[in-house]
């Protein structure tokens, strides 16, 4: 079930004088969750930028599968399969749930050379998708901007599995969610790992993470500082891991 | 299970705002029927459907602009510069053929035009097309060499102003125009994403939408339809005044608006776009029948926008209706 889906060696982003990122070398895996862990300004924004097509690396080199890739743009990086599911989402709140899926990538029949939507099939398909999902929406005709935070998060999910994503990124999915939002768009993230899909998931809430991830990867001022199998690990190493309290985060430290 | 399907709408089925602009055009026959004795007359039922002819046209195109988030203030002076070129055309050699060719093409061109300043140029809608207003409104006065065009033969009235399988030929394009509009708004990816472009520009881009081509196309779309109602404006007047099209934006938009499309963009309705149509020209027919001058039409619908504006930025205000929309 893990087999590795994607490898990043040795990424490095410069803005001028200034290092983002250095020297990170990564695995993601299908069917696994990674978190990135890491104050702010770490670097796992730039780095999931990165992954997404948003931002070149300045060295370095993404391979998938065994193929080198380099992405020019966050089109590049969706037809390889990588979809981003950033904080404010980008879902059009005056459409439908099954339209906000289908968005920009329409089931179609052409009659007299129109493009006819084709309305039931595309909501036969989100209705699967919803219940494989177990997302707890009944109908995908609803309007995007009735949903709550949650379902929104679902609906983006759906979205990404619908273009047929292996890896999906998301960044911060429960900042804005009440308790039990959190909980659902969790069980989530796991259903679709248990999907077989690689997910990327960007967190500052540690408990949640080690609810939900596989293994944690720690970012400190641009670098990767850590790798911990969740099951190996436990909160207080990873506090210490953050903030370079942690004597193996001092000794890279000293190093460079 | 019951969420509002407000997606799956059928081509004339309606909400609580449409019938409600159903009863105020009955409500306003009525009242006027009472207050004059020309009122209800067949005649008069039929010049009031007569005048509504360009303004359904053009509002079924300012309709899909507001959805966009986009709006044409000059559309009135194009559909002016329409009728001037299908003017000469007619005057030229009287054939109509020639002329209902001119119409729709000079509309797409000045489309063209508008997609290229606001699309292109990224200049926001309402000042691109305000500045779009004052070249064309100059335009007209110089094409016109400050004559009116007059005296135009009548062979695309005897062509436009008949009926065809006992429907009258603008109704029939009118009923096509619709359909069409109803088609590629609710059927067709196009409608989808010009919804999506309403709603946010920018989250439309993240969804891999072709923006500035849909943007474009809609422009055009608009102008195609200022140019058929061009082509039925000279052939029931058979001429081209100094003035034509001033108040025409005023009245679109005033419909659009009173119809349920948000100024705002990202939801619209064509069949309230039709109702609104009608109430507008009702109401402006009625006033003139009751001894109102016509002076007075462009208060009528000037008030008619900031009323209805005003009414929904204070009823948003309310948790009832806010309550109501979020179960939506």
């Amino acid at each position: 079930m893990t087999e590795t889906f994607l490898v990043a060696r040795n990424i490095a982003k410069r803005f001028g004088a200034l290092t983002a990122l250095a020297n990170v070398d990564l695995e993601i895996r299908s069917g696994e969750v990674l978190a990135l862990l890491g104050d702010n300004g770490a670097g796992k924004s730039t780095f999931i930028k990165i992954l997404a097509g948003a931002h070149p690396p300045s060295d370095g080199e993404l391979v998938i599968e065994g193929h080198p890739v380099a992405f020019h743009s966050p089109k590049d990086a969706a037809a390889s399969g990588i979809a981003t599911i950033f904080q404010e989402l980008a879902l059009s709140e005056n459409l439908s749930i099954a339209e906000n899926v289908f968005l920009g990538r329409e089931l179609k029949r052409s009659i007299f050379g129109i493009p006819f939507l084709k309305r039931k099939e595309m909501r036969q398909r989100v209705d699967g998708l919803l219940k494989e999902l177990d997302a707890h929406i009944s109908d995908p005709e609803a309007p995007v901007g009735s949903l709550s935070g949650g379902q929104r998060q679902a609906v983006a999910i759906c979205r990404a599995l619908n273009l047929n994503a292996r890896l999906v990124i998301m960044d911060e999915p429960t900042a804005a969610l009440a308790v039990a939002e959190t909980r659902k768009v969790l069980a989530l993230t796991r259903r679709l790992a248990a999907r077989g899909c690689a997910v990327v998931l960007i967190s500052h809430n540690i408990s949640e993470v080690f609810e939900v991830a596989d293994r944690i990867v720690v970012f400190r001022r641009g670098r990767k500082v850590a790798e911990r199998l969740a099951a190996d690990t436990n909160h207080e190493e990873v506090v210490s891991l953050i903030t370079g309290a942690h004597p193996d985060v001092r000794a890279l430290e000293k190093t460079n | 299970m019951n969420a509002v399907r407000q997606f799956g709408n059928g081509v004339f089925s309606m909400n609580g705002r449409e019938w409600s602009l159903l009863v105020a055009c009955l409500l306003a026959i009525v009242i006027f029927s009472v207050a004059s004795p020309h009122y209800a007359t067949s005649g008069n039922a039929a010049t009031v459907l007569r005048n509504s002819v360009e303004l359904l046209l053009i509002g079924l195109g300012m309709t899909l602009l507001l959805a966009m988030g986009g709006i044409d203030v000059s559309i009135g002076i194009v559909m002016g510069l329409a009728a001037i070129a299908i003017g000469r055309v007619l005057g030229a050699d009287g054939n109509p053929a020639l002329a209902i060719i001119v119409g729709p093409l000079v509309g797409a061109l000045l489309g063209c035009v508008t997609a290229a300043v606001v699309v292109l140029g990224r200049v926001p809608a309402i000042v691109g097309t305000l500045g779009l207003l004052g070249v064309y409104r100059t335009a007209v006065f110089v094409l016109l060499g400050g004559q009116w065009l007059s005296g135009l033969p009548s062979s695309l009235t005897n062509l436009l102003a008949t009926t065809a399988l006992g429907v009258p030929v603008p109704a029939l394009v009118i009923a096509v125009a619709y359909l069409a509009v109803w088609l590629a708004l609710r059927r067709t990816p196009y409608g989808l994403h010009l919804l999506a472009i309403g709603n946010s520009e920018e989250k439309a881009r993240l969804s891999g939408i072709p923006v500035i081509k849909v943007r474009f196309i809609t422009f055009v779309i608009s102008g195609v339809l200022t140019g058929i109602a061009a082509m039925f404006y000279v052939a029931t007047y058979r001429n081209v005044e100094m003035t034509i099209g001033s108040t025409l934006a005023l009245d679109a938009i005033a419909a659009v608006i009173l119809g349920g499309t948000s100024i705002l963009g990202g939801r619209c309705s064509l069949i309230g776009t039709v109702l609104g149509v009608l109430l507008l020209r009702i109401l402006q027919n009625g006033l003139l029948l009751i001894g109102v001058p016509s002076l007075w039409q462009p208060v009528v619908t000037g008030v008619l926008i900031i009323g209805v504006l005003g009414f929904e930025a204070v009823s948003n205000r309310f948790p009832l209706a806010q309550l109501r929309r979020a179960r939506a």
